[in-house]
C-alpha cells in the first residue's frame, strides 16, 4: 500500500503538500505560474494512472475510504445533535416554557389576588396578601429564566424587557394603592385600577406574547428532534452501494468471490443502517408521543388555565368596579366559552387520571359559570353585599372562590400528568440513541479499516 | 534575513496601526432603554366634547315646586312596590360619595341625600337601596336609558343637562378652584397655559378648562381620584373642578393644596330621568326638609365644615 500510495499519481500524494516546497524549489519559475499548473500536472499524472488496473484500484480505495471517513464525521455528528436536541428538549426547552406560562399565570393571578382583598372589608386577609406575594415571588423567578434564555432572540428579548420593566412599576403602584387604602382614602382603589389596566394592557399582553414565542420554539424543536437525517441517510446509502459495486467488480477481475475487508466494511455499514433506522424509528416515534400527549395538551390546559384566572380576575373587578365595570363583564362572557372549550379539546387528548382531572374541571367550571350569573344577578338586583359575599368566601363549598380553586387544581393536576408524559416519552426518545453516535464513529472505523485492507490485499497481487 | 526581518517589522507596525484605528470603538450599552412611558388610569384621554355647558347659560334652571305626595300609579309609588331605589352614585369622590375602605361602605354627603331620599319613600334607607357606581361620563345615558332613578354625583345643573334630564332643587352651591402640588406657583388656570390640567370626562369643569383663554393641555379621566392619581404621580400640573372634590382630594394628600377664587358656580341637584315631574317634586319636597329641618347643617358640619368652613344650605326658589 504505501509505494503504491506515494505514487505521483495518486490523488491524496501530493496535492496538499505542494504548494509549500514549490516556489522554493525552483527558484527560476515565477511561485505563481508553479502554482497554478500544480492541479493540472496532478489531474493528468491521476487520469494516466487511473487508466492502468494498480492506479485504478487505489483510486477506489481511497475513494471508499474517504466516504467512509465522510460519512462516519457526519453521521456521527448527525445523530449527536439528535441527541443533544433531544436532551435540551427535556432538560432546558420545556421547563422554560413552563417558566414563560408560570409568569402569565402568575401574574393574571396577581391581578385577582389584589382585587380580591380590596372587596374584602378591613384589614387584608393574610392569605390573600400571602399568594400576591408568592405570585410575584414566582413570576419574578420564571422572568429571570426566560430572560437567560432569551439571548439572541430578538422577539422573546424584546417581550422580556416590557416585563422587567414593567412588573416593578406595578407592584409599587400595588403598594401605593395598599398604603392608601389602609388610611381609609378611596384614591387607592384608583391606584389599584391603575395597577390593573397596566397588568392588561402592557404586562399581560407581553406574557402571552412570550410564552407563544416559547412554545413554538418547543414545538419547531420537536420537529428538529423528531426530522429524519436525510444527508447522512443518502450518504449512508451511498456508501454501502459503492461498497457494493467495488466488490462486484473486483470478483469480475479476480474471480474471487469474497474480499473479507470489503465485506466487514459491508457488514459494518449495514449495522449502522439497521440500528440507526430502528433507533431513529422508536426515537421519532417517542418524541411525536411527547407532543401529542405530553406538550400539546399541556399547551391547551395552559391557555384553560390562564382564561379561568382572567375570568376571575374580571369576575372580581367587576365587583371592585362596582356598577362601572361593564367592560370587565364582557371580558368574563368572552372567557367563559373559551375556558369551556378550551377543556373540551384538552379532554380529547388526554386519557385516564388526566382526563378525570380535566373531567373534574369541566363540571367544576360549569357550577363557576352559573354561580357566576347568580352573583351578577345579585349584584344587578342591588344585593351588592350577598354578591360580594358570593364571590369571595372561600368557605362555601360551591362558591365562586371554592369552584375557582379547585378548576385551578384540577388544571394544575392535568398539566403535571402532561408534562410528565413528555418527560417519559421525550427522555425515552433520548434513551433510543444511546451509544448510536460512538456506535456510528466506531463502525464507521472499522468500515474504513476493512475497506482499506481490502483494496490492500488486491494490491498485492501486482506485484 | 535582514531584509525579512524589516518587511516583518513593517507588517507588525501595520497591524498595530489598524488595530489601534479600527477595534477600540465605544464600550456598548447592554440593555438600552428608551422614554419611559409612565403608568396611566384606564380611559385617558385629552379633550372632551363639550357637552355638559356652563351653569350660567341663558335658560331657567329652577326645578318644580315640591310635592310629598306618592299617588298610585306615580314614578315612587312603582319604586315602592320595586323594593329598592337604585341610585348612580360615586365611589371615588373623598367626603361626597366614596367607598370606606375600612367597613366597605358608601359614604359621605351625597350618599346621605341618597339615604333621605329613600328614608321618604320607604320609611328606612336600609336594604332599600341599590347603589350604582358610575362614571361622570355616564350620568346623563343611565337616567336615559333609566338604569338607575336617580343620580346623586356632584351633579351640576346646567341648561344643556336639562335638554336630556331633569334636576332636583339645588342642594348644594360648589365652585370650580384649583388643586396644585403645595410647591406650586400657580394659582388659577390663567398661569397654566400649555400645561396639563385634569378633570373628569364630560364635567362642567372640564368644559371650563378647554374654553379657558390661556389653553392649559386638558388631561380627562373616568373618575376624579384618577386625576388625584396622577397629579401624585407628577403627570398633570394641577386638577380643576368644584372646591368640595379639591378638598377631599386635599384631605388624602398633605402635599397638595386648593388655591385660588372660586371662578364658577356649580348648583349640585339630583339627576331624574327626563319626564318623570312627580319624582323631581317629590325629590324636591324631601330637600326641602333635609335644608329646613338641620339635616342638611348635620350631614355639612360632618364631611365639608372641617375642610371648606361652616356654611349654611342655599335658597332655593321654582318656576
Amino acid at each position: 500500500m504505501t509505494s503504491t500510495a506515494v505514487r505521483p499519481g495518486a490523488p491524496s500524494g501530493p496535492v496538499p503538500e505542494a504548494p509549500a516546497p514549490e516556489p522554493a524549489g525552483e527558484p527560476g519559475r515565477s511561485g505563481l505560474a508553479g502554482l497554478l499548473e500544480l492541479p493540472v500536472t496532478a489531474w493528468r499524472s491521476v487520469t494516466r494512472s487511473v487508466r492502468r488496473s494498480p492506479g485504478r484500484l487505489t483510486a477506489m480505495g481511497v475513494g471508499l475510504v474517504v466516504l467512509v471517513v465522510v460519512f462516519g464525521v457526519v453521521g456521527t455528528f448527525a445523530v449527536q445533535s439528535k441527541s443533544d436536541t433531544i436532551t435540551d428538549l427535556a432538560d432546558h426547552r420545556e421547563p422554560l416554557t413552563a417558566a414563560s406560562q408560570e409568569i402569565y399565570r402568575s401574574l393574571s393571578d396577581a391581578d385577582a389576588a389584589s382585587a380580591n382583598a380590596f372587596l374584602v372589608i378591613g384589614a387584608e386577609p393574610p392569605e390573600l396578601r400571602a399568594r400576591y406575594d408568592l405570585d410575584i415571588a414566582r413570576a419574578g423567578a420564571a422572568l429571570a429564566k426566560a430572560a437567560s434564555d432569551s439571548e439572541g432572540y430578538a422577539d422573546a428579548a424584546a417581550k422580556v424587557d416590557v416585563l422587567s420593566q414593567n412588573l416593578p412599576v406595578y407592584t409599587g403602584i400595588i403598594e401605593r394603592a395598599r398604603a392608601n387604602n389602609l388610611q381609609g382614602f378611596p384614591v387607592g382603589a384608583s391606584y389599584l385600577r391603575e395597577a390593573s389596566n397596566l397588568m392588561r394592557t402592557v404586562i399581560l399582553p407581553a406574557a402571552a406574547d412570550l410564552y407563544n414565542i416559547d412554545t413554538g420554539r418547543l414545538s419547531a424543536e420537536q420537529d428538529d428532534a423528531s426530522g429524519f437525517p436525510w444527508f447522512s441517510a443518502v450518504l449512508l446509502v451511498a456508501v454501502i452501494a459503492a461498497l457494493v459495486v467495488t466488490q462486484v467488480y473486483l470478483t469480475r477481475r479476480t474471480n474471487r468471490l469474497l474480499n473479507v475487508g470489503l465485506v466487514v466494511a459491508t457488514g459494518a455499514m449495514a449495522v449502522v443502517l439497521l440500528w440507526g433506522a430502528v433507533a431513529l424509528i422508536i426515537q421519532s416515534t417517542l418524541v411525536s408521543a411527547g407532543r401529542d400527549d405530553g406538550s400539546h395538551p399541556v399547551d391547551i390546559l395552559v391557555r384553560a388555565r390562564s382564561a379561568a384566572v382572567q375570568a376571575r380576575a374580571d369576575e372580581l373587578i367587576t365587583l371592585v368596579a362596582r356598577g362601572d365595570g361593564v367592560t370587565y363583564e364582557d371580558d368574563y362572557k368572552k372567557l367563559g366559552p373559551l375556558l369551556t372549550g378550551y377543556l373540551a379539546q384538552a379532554h380529547e387528548l388526554m386519557t385516564g387520571k388526566a382526563a378525570e382531572q380535566i373531567a373534574i374541571a369541566q363540571n367544576t367550571s360549569n357550577t363557576w359559570l352559573q354561580v357566576h350569573k347568580d352573583i351578577r344577578a345579585k349584584d344587578d338586583s342591588g344585593n351588592y353585599g350577598d354578591a360580594v359575599r358570593e364571590a369571595v368566601d372561600p368557605t362555601a363549598p360551591d362558591g365562586a372562590a371554592a369552584s375557582f380553586a379547585k378548576v385551578d387544581q384540577a388544571l394544575v393536576t392535568a398539566i403535571d400528568i402532561g408534562r410528565q408524559n413528555f418527560l417519559d416519552s421525550t427522555s425515552g426518545a433520548g434513551d433510543a440513541l444511546t451509544l448510536l453516535a460512538p456506535g456510528v464513529a466506531v463502525l464507521s472505523v472499522i468500515a474504513a479499516g476493512g475497506a482499506t485492507i481490502g483494496i490492500r490485499d488486491r494490491l498485492r497481487e501486482y506485484r | 534575513m535582514i531584509r525579512h526581518r524589516r518587511i516583518a517589522a513593517a507588517l507588525v507596525a501595520v497591524a498595530l496601526l489598524v488595530a489601534g484605528c479600527g477595534s477600540a470603538g465605544t464600550p456598548v450599552d447592554p440593555a438600552p432603554v428608551g422614554a419611559v412611558r409612565p403608568p396611566e388610569p384606564a380611559n385617558v384621554s385629552g379633550a372632551d366634547k363639550i357637552n355638559a355647558g356652563a351653569a350660567s347659560a341663558n335658560c331657567d334652571t329652577r326645578s318644580l315646586s315640591p310635592s310629598s305626595a306618592i299617588t298610585s300609579g306615580s314614578t315612587m309609588a312603582a319604586i315602592r312596590q320595586r323594593g329598592r331605589l337604585i341610585a348612580g352614585v360615586d365611589q371615588t369622590t373623598y367626603l361626597f360619595g366614596f367607598l370606606n375602605p375600612a367597613n366597605g361602605q358608601l359614604e359621605g354627603f351625597d350618599i346621605e341625600i341618597v339615604k333621605q331620599i329613600a328614608d321618604a319613600i320607604f320609611g328606612t334607607w336600609v336594604g332599600h337601596v341599590q347603589w350604582t357606581t358610575i362614571p361622570s361620563s355616564e350620568r346623563e345615558n343611565v337616567l336615559r336609558s333609566h338604569a338607575v332613578d336617580i343620580v346623586v354625583r356632584t351633579y351640576s345643573i346646567t341648561c344643556a343637562r336639562l335638554n336630556d334630564v331633569d334636576f332636583s332643587s339645588t342642594y348644594y352651591v360648589a365652585g370650580q378652584r384649583l388643586l396644585v402640588p403645595s410647591n406650586s406657583p400657580a394659582t388659577s388656570l390663567a398661569d397654566l397655559g400649555g400645561k396639563k390640567v385634569c378633570a373628569a370626562k364630560s364635567s362642567t369643569s372640564m368644559a371650563a378648562i378647554q374654553q379657558a383663554p390661556s389653553k392649559p393641555v386638558p388631561v380627562s379621566v373616568s373618575n376624579w381620584s384618577d386625576c388625584l392619581v396622577l397629579l401624585q404621580q407628577g403627570q398633570v400640573e394641577a386638577i380643576s373642578t368644584d372646591d368640595v372634590i379639591l378638598a377631599g382630594m386635599a384631605k388624602q394628600d398633605p402635599n397638595v393644596q386648593v388655591v385660588g377664587a372660586r371662578f364658577t358656580q356649580e348648583n349640585y341637584g339630583v339627576g331624574i330621568p327626563k319626564g318623570q315631574d312627580d319624582m323631581v317634586r317629590f325629590v324636591n319636597s324631601v330637600l326641602e326638609n333635609v335644608r329646613g329641618s338641620g339635616v342638611w347643617q348635620q350631614n355639612y358640619n360632618a364631611w365639608v365644615a372641617p375642610v371648606l368652613g361652616p356654611a349654611g344650605p342655599p335658597s332655593v326658589s321654582y318656576q
